[in-house]
């Protein structure tokens, strides 16, 4: 039987060790660690499945990286088929353009027209059938019916993104706003709120949090729906790199393309969860 | 003063049909009078206070606070709801200044209203502290601080205490009887206080008001010497009470003295 003195040692030796795994803790967290683990398996089997694969069908991770890092400013054998003269990084910014605008936009159209359906009766009868309708149609089936209407430009591209946006935020806020428990309503009315106020105090920072888990979905969503309508025939982006260089079955190429396009999605996602983290710090939901 | 007159209030079933919420009520609450509203679950004791409050229209009959017919909420009556309705995305403050916002009180003066109500329910400290970070006692004490703090003459609570600890709801009523008693003001507050406690009725109000299957069916006045201490609530004239308001309940039969006759008026 341990006596009382290795008691208090082994006390004192878990103490220690329990502050070690805190400050472990503290400096990466274990989401993050876990984050980089599921991307070291991607690219181990990746590397492995090289083994097997053709290097012209799948080529290595390491020589993507590579064609990532020559075609980021200017890629000649591009500028050749009159896109990216300057590289993966203006098509980049061309795509990343028109996902921003169009999740602008949509979140915009979804987040008003979904709250205003939760409120009146009346539109929320009239819009319900339509998003839900819309919502239905298969986005790449709707994709070569909006190259027809309105032409390979970008306001294709945009209006597709829109639609897709729309859509979703619409339901996201509509939720949001019939999850919002009727008890603030009436406290705020007895506390003297005209209905703006009741509107702008709790309608909408009572629906944020949802609202945003909407956007960031949509955003996602976004970016491989614009790549798709580049590819269907836009202009430019990184769509339109994918597609031409498919056409030459430059595997290397069309990775670096798609792991750039992924990288940035990434990136972006990871801007927007720390802006929403602030903006909802009221809410325990994420925490 | 507060005036319900013949206040019947339906509503319509989901599946068809009518209940009758509230039968032909009438009732004058003086101003200045803490009086509980007791009764059964489900037989109207919330409806009545949310028509004091405004936020239901009477089927028929009316409400009539200060001379004023009551059309919807108004500034003259406060709500503490039985469930949390503090604004869980504005900071404790932000909450009990709210009902001044909505009043166009000037910022330092909101903010200094709302921190001698802070102050006056024990929460001062914890101003900037968001609502999720408080106890469900703590939200209470939101609350009860942003009713009072609005100023308002009539005061409307609807089993505010109900879901909390036997500790934690005596403490609110401590803070809820200073807040009614201190006199800063120079009227009155009116507070109606729906409950289903006994005890809690007792301890707290003027007068007892009995809501049974929508009708008003008793209306018992108390002169327990205040402050009220578990002393309080076993002399002969609380018993008395007692007795009647657990026979209304049906948790005892009417016995000799317990008799609702007796109980009746004042």
């Amino acid at each position: 039987m341990a006596g009382a003195t290795s008691a208090t040692g082994f006390h004192s030796e878990a103490a220690n060790r329990w502050q070690l795994r805190a400050g472990l803790r503290r400096a990466v967290r274990p989401a993050e660690l876990l984050g980089v683990l599921g991307l070291a398996l991607v690219l181990g089997f990746w590397w492995l499945m090289t083994l097997v694969i053709s290097r012209t069908a799948l080529p290595l991770p390491q020589d993507v990286f590579a064609r990532i890092a020559d075609d980021f400013g200017g890629a000649p054998e591009l500028a050749l088929y009159g896109v990216g003269q300057n590289g993966l990084l203006s098509s980049m910014i061309y795509t990343g353009e028109n996902v921003l605008v169009s999740v602008a936009i949509g979140a915009t159209i979804g987040t008003v027209t979904g709250l205003a359906s939760a409120r009146f009766r009346l539109a929320r009868e009239i819009i319900d059938p339509i998003v839900l309708t819309a919502g239905t149609i298969p986005i790449l089936v709707a994709a070569p019916f909006f190259l027809i209407w309105f032409g390979v430009a970008r306001i294709s591209a945009l209006l597709l993104v829109i639609l897709y946006v729309s859509t979703i935020l619409y339901i996201f806020a509509q939720r949001a706003a019939d999850n919002l428990d009727p008890v603030y309503e009436d406290a705020a009315r007895t506390l003297g709120a005209t209905p703006r106020r009741v509107i702008r105090d709790l309608l909408v920072p009572g629906t944020v949090p949802e609202i945003l888990g909407g956007i960031r979905i949509a955003l996602g969503g976004a970016w491989g729906l614009e790549a798709i309508a580049e590819l269907l025939g836009l202009p430019d982006g990184i769509g339109k790199i994918i597609q031409v260089l498919s056409q030459q079955t430059d595997a290397e190429g069309i990775m670096a393309a798609i792991v750039f396009l992924g990288a940035v999605a990434v990136l972006f996602d990871a801007l927007t969860a720390v802006a929403f983290r602030w903006l909802t710090r009221w809410s325990a939901t994420w925490a | 003063m507060i005036r319900i007159e013949n206040v019947t209030r339906t509503f319509r079933r989901a599946g068809g049909g009518t209940v009758h919420a509230l039968v032909d009520v009438s009732v004058e609450i003086s101003e200045g009078e803490f009086v509980c509203i007791v009764g059964p679950s489900g037989h109207g004791k919330t409806t009545l206070l949310q028509l004091v409050a405004g936020l239901l229209p009477p089927t028929s009959g009316k409400i009539v606070v200060d001379g004023v017919p009551v059309t919807g909420p108004g500034p003259d009556r406060g709500v503490v709801f039985q469930r949390d309705s503090v604004f869980p995305w504005m900071r404790v403050i932000d909450n009990v200044e709210y009902g001044l916002r909505c009043r166009g009180v000037p910022k330092e003066r909101r903010r200094a209203i709302s921190r001698s109500y802070l102050e006056a329910v024990g929460l001062d400290g914890l101003e900037r502290s968001w609502p999720r970070e408080l106890s469900g006692g703590m939200l209470k004490r939101v609350a009860v601080a942003t009713v009072f703090a609005t100023g308002a003459k009539v005061l409307l609570l609807d089993e505010p205490f109900g879901p909390l600890d036997y500790v934690t709801r005596h403490q609110l009523h401590d803070v809820l009887l200073n807040l009614w008693q201190a006199t800063e003001t120079e009227r009155a507050r009116t507070i109606l206080f729906v409950t289903h406690d006994v005890d809690e009725a007792l301890t707290l109000s003027d007068r007892i008001l009995v809501v049974k299957q929508g009708r008003l069916v008793d209306d018992m006045r108390s002169t327990l010497p205040r402050p009220r201490t578990t002393d309080s609530l076993v002399v002969p004239e609380a018993l008395r009470h007692k007795h009647v308001l657990l026979s209304h309940l049906g948790l005892e039969a009417p016995g000799p003295s317990g008799a609702v006759a007796t109980g009746a008026g004042a």
